[in-house]
């Protein structure tokens, strides 16, 4: 009995030492959501008004890699970190430039872990 | 490392850890990569001596820690540029208009302090988004709609305070106009509430504006007499349905009478934003003429006689408006047929087409795939998808943009000068016309037409020189005509500015006397639309 609650504790411990070390691929799905979906979801309004088509992340990566590679960004597996964080932090094309503020040093590596979990 | 203009870098260090002491240190940022997230993305110098770009960054929490900054800018002498969420692409994006400056990053303060659902306003922080509000809004369920500008990201404040706007009935388009109180810390670190929000104890901060006195709240706007820390806004109630109907009418001449109708119903508040397009030219506002377009062109601006000639060859009719309705069914499907007799008995051969019907809120689900997003007041990024990488820009998508825009009186002459000017001017610069003969005005603000040009910008200094040509000359080109650009970003704010020179620049005079009373050091966004404090204040009377 003592034992068990022990190893539950630690058990506890062990997480949240984990949740604040290293970056949470679950968390990053959250913060993806938040500032990546509106331009890189996988759900898109067929046409939009002004021309242009759909979400813009989507569409131009869908241009870009001519079905090569998925449109939609998480479902990339060959995405690398270091290229991640370069086109958040500098910006691509119409893409801007995410602040810390907006987007913090730890939600970015939880964005990274998210997009590559499923990495070969 | 950049520093603030005079500064010395020892100087500049105390001020830092100054601003540590206010902030914490995790929220002052000065390494040379924390502070190049405050370059302008779509700079039209990026890369170039000229580019804006800060010298530090600071971020506070909360209305204590902006006093206290401005404190200690002001004792060090140090230029301040506060932003709310800094998104203002096109128009500088989150960097200072003063290369040196350190930016006041306010998203942390992202409160939603106040929604009510019942005389329908909100009153938050310049850190919360249109997102941010929006959810809010949805997590509670109540019963309000926003107005939001295409990008959800930036904020109600910032957007505001640049005279941004957006798309649903024109008193709440005016995203400045429909704001009802604001507080604001001044150069001196002093907290000023505005309107009925300077009675301590008031009821009606959000419901009456003017208060007593003179209605400062405009200072505030595309200035630098303060850093906003609160503002309210007035919502529209949730509109039961929404419904849109387009009319045409067959001629190229018939569009001043369509113009004048459309005035008509929106001035009396019969019609939320209308949309105008031209069914013979396929379209209106566009990056390039469509080549038919371009092939009438060829000898000049064509004849009227050329341009009714075109359009019966088309078959389509000249000019299309498309009505948007808000409001309980009855009332809007009234409105679509009040507003269908009344161009029938003025334009002869108008046609009436039905369009979409929705009874609000959308569910969610529908919402997702749902391309008019903002004018349902639902914030979104969609918009980016018009400068993105397409089949046709494959190779060069744009990677940034200049916006400006003519305002012009709601006349069908003033949007075909318009039009011309631009398409002439794009021309003379080698740039391929993106107006014609069917350009379409754009009715961000009830009042007035916007005749748009979108220049593009890169970061590549020859095209960015281009550009910057292009987007001056169109500045003069405008003001040679009496039409205002309405906003513009930092590397134009002078240009702009200087136009609006009635009685030798009374105007400005008259701003930069506030300026040295109410900031006499001038620490506070030096030279945002052309007001300089006056150590800076070089080449003018
Ligand atoms: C594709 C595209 C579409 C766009 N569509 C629209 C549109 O439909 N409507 C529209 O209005 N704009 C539009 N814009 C322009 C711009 O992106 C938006 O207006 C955006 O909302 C402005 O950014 P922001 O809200 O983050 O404001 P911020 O960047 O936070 O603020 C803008 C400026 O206001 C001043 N300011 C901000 N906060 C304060 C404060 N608290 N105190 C004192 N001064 C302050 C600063 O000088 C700041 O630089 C568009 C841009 C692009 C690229
Ligand atoms: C305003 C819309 C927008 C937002 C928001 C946005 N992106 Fe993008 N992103 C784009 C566009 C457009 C492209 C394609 C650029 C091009 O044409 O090469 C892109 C490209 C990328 C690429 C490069 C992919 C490749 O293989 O070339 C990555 C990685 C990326 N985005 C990550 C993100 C992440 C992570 C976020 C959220 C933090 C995000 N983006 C938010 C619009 C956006």
């Amino acid at each position: 009995m003592r034992v068990t609650i022990v190893m539950a504790a630690l058990a506890v411990l062990a997480t949240a030492a984990f949740a604040q070390d290293s970056p949470s691929a679950d968390n990053g799905k959250v913060v993806f959501d938040k500032w990546c979906t509106p331009c890189h979801g996988a759900v898109a309004p067929p046409e939009m008004p002004f021309g242009g088509d759909g979400l813009p992340g989507t569409s131009a990566l869908g241009v870009k890699y001519r079905g090569e590679l998925p449109a939609v960004l998480e479902e990339r597996t060959d995405l690398a970190p270091e290229f991640i964080e370069t086109v958040v932090r500098g910006g691509l094309f119409g893409m801007p430039i995410t602040r810390k503020t907006e987007v913090s040093e730890s939600e970015l590596e939880d964005v990274i872990a998210y997009l590559t979990r499923n990495n070969n | 490392m950049a520093l603030p203009p005079n500064v010395s870098e020892e100087v500049f260090a105390s001020a830092l850890s100054e601003f540590a002491q206010a902030v914490g240190d995790e929220w002052v940022f000065s390494s040379d990569e924390d502070v190049a997230l405050y370059r302008d993305s779509y700079s039209i110098y990026w890369d170039e001596p000229e580019e804006r770009v800060a010298s530090a960054a600071v971020a506070p929490a909360n209305v204590e820690e902006v006093q206290q900054i401005v404190r200690v800018a002001n004792r060090y002498g140090i230029p301040i540029y506060p932003i709310s969420t800094g998104r203002n692409l096109t128009y500088g994006g989150a960097a200072p208009t003063l290369s040196g400056s350190v930016v006041v990053d306010l998203k942390r303060m992202n409160r939603v302090l106040e929604v009510d659902e019942d005389r329908h306003f909100a009153l938050v922080e310049p850190g919360v988004s249109y997102f941010d509000l929006y959810n809010y809004i949805q997590e509670r369920g109540l019963n309000v709609m926003l107005d939001v500008p295409d990008p959800g990201w930036g904020s109600p404040i910032g957007n505001s305070l640049d005279h941004g706007v957006g798309y649903t009935m024109s008193p709440y388009r005016d995203h400045f106009g429909s704001h009802c109180g604001m507080e604001f810390v001044t150069a001196e670190g002093e907290v000023v509430r505005t309107g009925n929000g300077a009675m301590p104890g008031s009821e009606s901060w959000q419901d009456y504006r003017y208060g007593v006195g003179p209605m400062i709240d405009g200072l505030l706007a595309q200035s630098n007499f303060g850093i906003v820390t609160k503002m309210g806004f007035w919502l529209m109630p949730m509109p039961e349905t929404f419904l849109t109907g387009t009319v045409t009418v067959p001629r190229y001449g018939d569009f001043d009478a369509l113009v004048k109708e459309v005035s008509y119903l929106e001035d009396s508040f019969l019609t939320g934003m209308p949309s105008f397009g031209s069914p013979a030219a396929r379209g209106g506002i566009g990056r390039q003429a469509p080549t038919q377009l371009a092939e009438l062109m060829q000898d000049g601006w064509p004849s009227v006689e050329r341009l009714e000639d075109f359009v019966s060859a088309q078959g389509r009719p000249a000019w299309s408006v498309e009505l948007r309705f808000y409001g309980p069914e009855e009332v809007v499907r009234a409105s679509w047929e009040a507003a269908k007799r009344r161009f029938g008995d003025r334009v002869a051969g108008a046609s009436f087409e039905d369009g979409d019907f929705w009874r609000l809120p959308l569910p969610a689900d529908e919402l997702a795939t749902n391309p008019r997003k903002a004018v349902l007041g639902v914030p979104a990024l969609e918009i980016f998808a018009t400068m993105a990488r397409n089949p046709q820009t494959n190779e060069a998508p744009l990677e940034g943009h200049a916006d400006l825009f003519a305002f012009l009186p709601r006349k069908a002459e003033a949007v075909h000068d318009a039009a011309r000017m631009m398409s002439e001017t794009y021309s003379e610069f080698g740039t391929p016309p993106a107006h014609h003969p069917f350009s379409t005005p754009i009715n961000f603000y009830s009042r007035a037409f916007i005749v748009a040009a979108i220049v593009p910008t890169w970061r590549d200094a020859a095209k960015n020189a281009q550009s910057r040509a292009l987007y001056s000359r169109l500045i003069d080109r405008c003001a040679e005509n009496g039409w205002i650009v309405y906003r513009t970003n930092p590397a134009f704010q002078d240009q702009l500015v200087s136009k609006l020179s009635f009685n030798n620049n009374a105007l400005l005079r008259f701003e930069e006397k506030l300026k040295d009373g109410i900031d006499p050091k001038g620490i506070i966004s030096p030279g945002r639309y052309g007001i300089w404090p006056a150590s800076m204040r070089s080449g003018r009377a």
